[in-house]
């Protein structure tokens, strides 16, 4: 039986997805080592902190993202939704709202988009492609349209405080009275990240919605012949996707203290090349917050590092495509095996 | 049968049944019930209609015209779980598996098992598959694996085992034993007497003439979806079957043969 023995040779190995999550991992400690010889302001403690600071919106919205892939649909909507739940806070702040409670329902208004995104998908049996195209662009016409375009400016320092603040931050007087930043702090949009992954991966590989969330993916057929209700598993994981979108819109806005209509174009490529380099397969049931994590820090390590390097913005555009047709590719080897 | 006529009152009855799909009937006013303790034979050529009949009593497709009946009173069969709820079980022939999950995952799909906390709960879970999957096959192995990668038998038995655990007290087998091996086959038919004997009625979808005269009380023919005849199983012979399931009528000068068998 050189079969089996072959097989229990292979235990030993790292099964396929761990393989995947492998490989992504090794893909960006390659990255940040060529970077460092690259570019000497790459490798250190404030640079690091900056790439934590950028990948935190990719890194929310792709959480959303993963699990809408994971039921084999995807979310073209995200960067508009980003935009308008930040347009709906900053209208709310400018009627008298404090910040809190305008940053919780602008992020509530991006779960009304995916919310809105479930039921098109579901009920009116619009494929996910479509449904979210037309949401990509209803959502950013909402939000030009209430801003007539322009940025929402003076919203109060409060407002800045969730994308520019950070926990352990140490600062230094100099004799000379300038402050020395000693430790910039662990910024909060990289907290919250790390508790929202950690929440998502809880609830995809923990709870019954997450194992739904596989099913409904794996098998739409097999999942409703047993009992399993897909329209309500599609419809949860549009609204988690658009609740990120949202919350990805609070904390971007919040870092350019600014509200502005037009951010997040294109913002849903990155979020699914995050994906689908951290091993989700657009064909749905295979997928992982901790891959995706990994995939949104190779996308940030990659503009941040060609930024570094002085790469223009075009040649960048180059790249990521060209990489996350490679993934996708390697995806398909790894699938026909 | 003597413990077919003992209850009264079947488990399901199936009235009139119609369904359409655009111009193609295929199931064309069927009737059929189903008592206690009782296996009934649905028998049929390719297409015949077996399966669509055995999906609306699922909840899987809802029927055109007709009527089920659960215990004598009128059921609505919208949805699988609507069945389940009145204990029908279903061994689909597709086995509705979920490929990137494994047998514990697909045993209890949308059925989870939950700690107090509302998690999953996995150990339980998978010491509670081990062990069904035990009595259908007792050297079933990588549980832990996605059943794409499991073998078609293999594959089969979680069905079977998903159907089962659920204590059903009606039960739907579409070909259960189309992918298995002998001793897997034998391990069913054991499984239908003992499943019998605990007094669950079951549906059972079969081209295998053996497997029918050895588990089947009573059998109900379906040919280009109309039911041409039910009959216990000890009025006819394999040559009536047959000729009912090919051309749709008995041989000439057929009468009941009173278990000459
Ligand atoms: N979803 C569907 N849409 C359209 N036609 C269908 C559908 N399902 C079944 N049919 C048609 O209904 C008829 C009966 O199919 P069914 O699956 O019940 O056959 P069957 O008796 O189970 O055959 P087999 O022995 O091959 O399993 C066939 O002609 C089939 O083409
Ligand atoms: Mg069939």
């Amino acid at each position: 039986m050189s079969d089996d023995a072959q097989k229990s040779r292979l235990k030993f190995l790292p099964t396929g997805s761990s393989l995947h999550k492998l490989s992504a991992l090794l893909t960006l400690a390659l990255l940040i080592v060529v970077f460092s010889f690259t570019s000497s302001a790459f490798f250190s403690v404030n640079n690091g902190l900056t790439v934590l600071l950028q990948t935190s919106v990719i890194g929310l919205l792709a959480i959303g993202m993963t699990m809408v892939i994971i039921t084999g649909g995807i979310d073209l909507s995200v960067g508009s939704v980003l935009a308008l739940a930040g347009v709906v806070a900053g209208l709310l702040i400018k009627a008298g709202l404090p910040v809190f409670p305008a940053m919780v329902l602008g992020t509530f208004a991006g779960a009304i988009c995916g919310f809105v995104n479930g039921l098109v998908v579901t009920k009116m049996r619009i494929t996910p492609f479509v449904t979210t195209l037309g949401m990509m662009l209803v959502a950013r016409g909402i939000a030009l349209q209430l801003t007539g375009a322009a940025p929402i400016s003076r919203l109060g320092e409060a407002f800045g405080t969730l994308g520019n603040g950070s926990f352990f931050r140490v600062v230094e007087m100099q004799a000379n009275g300038f402050p020395k930043v000693v430790f910039p702090g662990i910024p909060y949009p990289a907290v919250l990240l790390l508790i929202m992954a950690l929440l998502g991966a809880f609830l995809l590989k923990k709870r019954q919605i997450g194992r739904h969330i596989f099913s409904v993916g794996s098998s739409e057929e097999a999942a409703r012949l047993s009992g399993v209700n897909v329209d309500r598993t599609k419809i949860w994981a549009y609204t988690a996707s658009g609740g990120l979108a949202g919350l990805a819109g609070m904390v971007l806005m919040s870092r350019l203290v600014t509200v502005q209509p037009n951010e997040g174009v294109m913002y849903e490529l990155d979020a699914i090349a995050a994906s689908v380099i951290g091993g989700a397969s657009l064909m749905g049931g295979v997928g992982s917050i901790s891959g995706s994590m990994i995939g949104a820090f190779i996308i940030g390590v990659l503009r941040n590092g060609l930024n570094m390097a002085g790469t223009s913005a075009f040649i960048q555009m180059i790249i990521i495509g060209v990489v996350v047709i490679g993934a996708v590719y390697i995806d398909q080897i790894r699938n026909r095996n | 049968m003597l413990n077919a006529s003992t209850s009264d009152t079947p488990l399901v009855k199936m009235v009139d049944i119609h369904k359409q799909f655009g111009g193609i009937h295929a199931v064309e006013g069927v009737s059929v019930d189903l008592y206690p303790g009782e296996v009934v034979g649905v028998l049929g050529h390719n297409g015949a209609g077996k399966s669509c009949l055995m999906r609306i009593l699922s909840g899987a497709m809802s029927q055109t015209s007709g009527e089920i009946l659960v215990n004598d009173s009128p059921a609505t069969l919208n949805s699988p779980q609507d069945a389940r709820s009145y204990g029908i079980e279903t061994i689909y022939q597709t086995l509705a598996l979920a490929n990137h999950l494994d047998a514990p995952a697909n045993l209890f799909m949308g059925r989870e098992l939950k700690t107090r906390f509302g998690n999953l709960d996995e150990p339980r879970m998978l010491t509670e598959a081990t062990e069904a999957l035990r009595q259908l096959n007792p050297n079933f192995k990588n549980l832990r694996d996605p059943v794409s990668r499991l073998s078609g038998g293999q594959r089969q038995v979680i069905a079977i085992a998903r159907a089962i655990y659920f204590q059903a007290k009606v039960l739907i087998m579409d070909e259960p034993t189309a992918a298995l091996g002998p001793s897997e086959t034998a391990m069913v038919s054991d499984l239908i007497l003992r499943l019998k004997s605990e007094g669950i009625g079951i549906f059972l979808i079969s081209h295998d003439m053996h497997d029918v005269f050895e588990l089947c009380d009573r059998v109900m023919v379906m040919n280009k979806g109309k039911n041409v005849g039910a009959f216990r199983i000890n009025d006819v012979n394999k040559d009536d079957i047959l000729s009912l399931i090919i051309k749709g009528t008995l041989p000439e000068g057929w009468r009941p043969r009173g278990g000459d068998q």
